[in-house]
């Protein structure tokens, strides 16, 4: 469950209710949600379940009928919309950049509205171009000039610009092809290392959130919160057969690429150092099962070489003047545990040796993978 | 498009000498008055005109049951004769300047109010969105987002109006107010060619000339719209 102590929200929805005029049932009903600082919370949901309604509802631009919105602590009612609105980022899927003004003064809008001089200004901007990784020769152009992918950039620093604590973002890779939008996708989570917004993103997507999301609060038609929780929490134990359909397939696969080698314990394996002999490596093989074992001097893996090769040798060769061949079933700690998996069931030995730039750490077997998801 | 035109083929049609050149020639200093005359109550018809039809403008975009009454009355406006509107205007503001640019200034209503309304629906619903989310208030957004970015559409408003205005300020001088109009009732008056043969095309330069500028102006005025690339 979410943290509900006021003092570590961002922003905090409390039995929040949204019934626009004209229409018998509220687009969003009853919804309590907290967003703690520094995370990224997507709101997800299939289309016209009042993912839209609840972001705009953050900022004001829509008033709630009913409930409560505290944000950086204070009710949001407690000063006029319009300074809210300067503190808070907002990035759209249409960007919706003034096409009247050239991508400088785009990017310096709301510092202008915040009365911040030339200079000051004109510095930001040149940080913004650097964060955002944009060409600093399109400043002096106009929007119509650029790129899809350059134009979200520009919404993204344009919504930076004076350094707000929270960033409202509406679908905003929705517009783009597939290849922009992961590029741009890995560009937010560059930038989220560097910034520490707390970032409030819509998507319809669920990849996209699962990808982005520290956490996900999953919607059903009528605005209802159906649940909220990490990715992996999702995936572990959807509260519903909603969510469990919206999730889709494959959850434990999915569970499993949320997660790296470095978080399961990995086994010593069959491996002998080189001045061990051959019947010491049999009995290493023995140990653990396997047809083979491999040779490991100082942390650093050698090759491996077949049970059927050292049965044919006088048990008191030494292993090191042995030839061996080369392992290429191996992963990194950082490997996500879906590729793992991958490399295990498609190597002979079912092993896959976890290396760290050349120092050798373990073995993972299906056994290390699949226990990762109990943790 | 003018009633000039009209006027100005009736009277070539029985002219015996057609131009006397000497005769414009010989009239620099008159010619210049003339033009100034035309400029002047042009200006001052469409630059009352755009003022009143910015307001009542503005009252249709933040009221908008308010449009379709304002538009009703300004084809009203629109459709009475000029003439008409003189004959009827005499009594309460006699002959001259007043009653003149009443007549001309409730002829630019209508254009104005409907390009300047359109030009500012027509302003993307993102961008207003992406203003409003930025923390602009709506005189603001209004005054640097709406606006500019209307002007295309403003300025083409302001092309016609300016160029209808040119053609019925010859009709004005018949009560007197100078400009190009005034040869042509002297060449009437006196069924002789030449002033009315120079007071039409001059007023027609005219329209052509200021429909130029304006463009240029437009240009000038936006230059995002000239840099848009084929993205
Ligand atoms: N301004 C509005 N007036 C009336 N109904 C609206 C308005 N905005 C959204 N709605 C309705 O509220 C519901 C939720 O809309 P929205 O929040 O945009 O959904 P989502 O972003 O999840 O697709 C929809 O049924 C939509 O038609
Ligand atoms: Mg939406």
């Amino acid at each position: 469950m979410p943290d509900r102590s006021p003092d570590r929200h961002a922003i905090g929805l409390r039995n929040v209710t949204k019934t626009f005029a004209g229409s018998a049932l509220p687009a969003v009903g009853d919804l309590t949600l907290a967003v703690r600082p520094g995370e990224i919370v997507a709101l997800v949901g299939p289309s016209g379940c009042g993912k839209t309604t609840t972001l705009k509802m953050i900022n004001r631009l829509v008033e709630p009928t009913s409930g409560t919105i505290e944000v950086l602590g204070d009710d949001q009612r407690s000063m006029p919309a319009h300074e809210l609105r300067r503190r808070i980022g907002y990035v759209i899927q249409q960007i919706g950049l003034f096409p009247h003004r050239t991508i400088r003064r785009n990017m310096g809008m709301v510092p202008e509205l915040l009365g911040w001089d030339g200079d000051r200004i004109a510095a930001r901007t040149d940080e913004l171009v650097g964060l955002v990784g944009l060409d600093p020769d399109l400043l002096d152009r106009y929007p119509a000039e650029l790129s899809g992918g350059q134009q979200q950039r520009v919404g993204v620093a344009r919504a930076l610009a004076a350094d707000p604590p929270i960033l409202l973002m509406d679908e905003p890779y929705s517009a783009v092809d597939p290849i922009v939008r992961e590029r741009l996708q890995d560009e937010l989570l560059a930038l989220q290392a560097k910034v520490h917004k707390t970032i409030v993103l819509v998507t319809h997507d669920i990849d996209e959130a699962m990808r982005l999301a520290d956490r996900v609060a999953i919607l059903n038609v009528g605005g209802v919160l159906e649940q909220y929780d990490t990715p992996d929490g999702l995936l572990a134990a959807p509260a519903s057969p909603f969510v469990a359909s919206f999730l889709g397939r494959e959850r434990g696969l999915r569970r499993l690429a949320l997660r790296r080698v470095a978080d399961v314990e990995v086994i010593e394996g069959p491996i002998v150092r080189p001045s061990r002999t051959v019947a010491e490596a049999l009995d290493v093989a023995d140990e653990h099962g396997t047809s083979w074992v491999a040779v490991v001097d100082e942390r650093q893996l050698g090759g491996w070489i077949d049970r059927a090769e050292l049965e044919a040798l006088p048990g008191s060769t030494s292993v090191g003047g042995l030839a061996t061949q080369r392992f290429v079933a191996t992963v990194g700690a950082t490997t996500p545990l879906r590729e793992a998996l991958d490399v295990i069931v498609t190597s002979r030995s079912r092993m896959a040796a976890v290396l760290d730039g050349e120092r050798y750490l373990g073995m993972v077997t299906i056994d290390q993978v699949a226990g990762g998801l109990d943790a | 498009m003018t009633p000039t035109g009209t006027v100005t083929g009736a009277i070539i049609g029985n002219a015996r000498s057609f131009i006397w050149w000497e005769w414009i020639f010989r009239r620099p200093g008159e010619i210049w008055q003339r033009t100034v005359e035309h400029v002047q109550m042009t200006v001052v018809a469409v630059g009352i005109g755009l003022a009143i039809s910015t307001v009542l403008s503005l009252i249709a975009v933040r009221y908008r049951w308010t449009y379709a009454p304002i538009t009703w009355i300004g084809s009203l406006l629109y459709t009475i004769p000029s003439l008409a509107l003189f004959v009827a205007l005499i009594p309460y503001t006699g002959l001259g300047f007043v009653t003149a640019q009443i007549a001309l200034v409730s002829y630019t209503i209508l254009i104005l109010v409907r390009n300047i309304v359109a030009g500012i629906d027509g302003v993307p619903a993102a961008v207003r969105e992406a203003a409003d989310g930025m923390g602009y208030t709506r005189a603001r957004r209004l005054w640097s987002v709406e606006l500019p970015l209307a002007l295309p559409t403003i300025v083409a408003g302001v092309r016609i109006a300016s160029v209808t205005v040119i053609g019925l300020v010859t009709i004005t001088a018949l009560i007197g107010n100078g400009g190009y109009g005034t040869f042509i009732n002297d060449g009437l008056n006196r069924q002789f060619s030449t002033p009315i043969v120079l007071g039409a095309t001059l007023s027609v330069a005219l329209a052509v000339l200021v429909d130029a500028a304006l463009v240029l102006f437009e240009r000038w005025l936006t230059p995002w719209a000239r840099r848009r690339s084929t993205l």
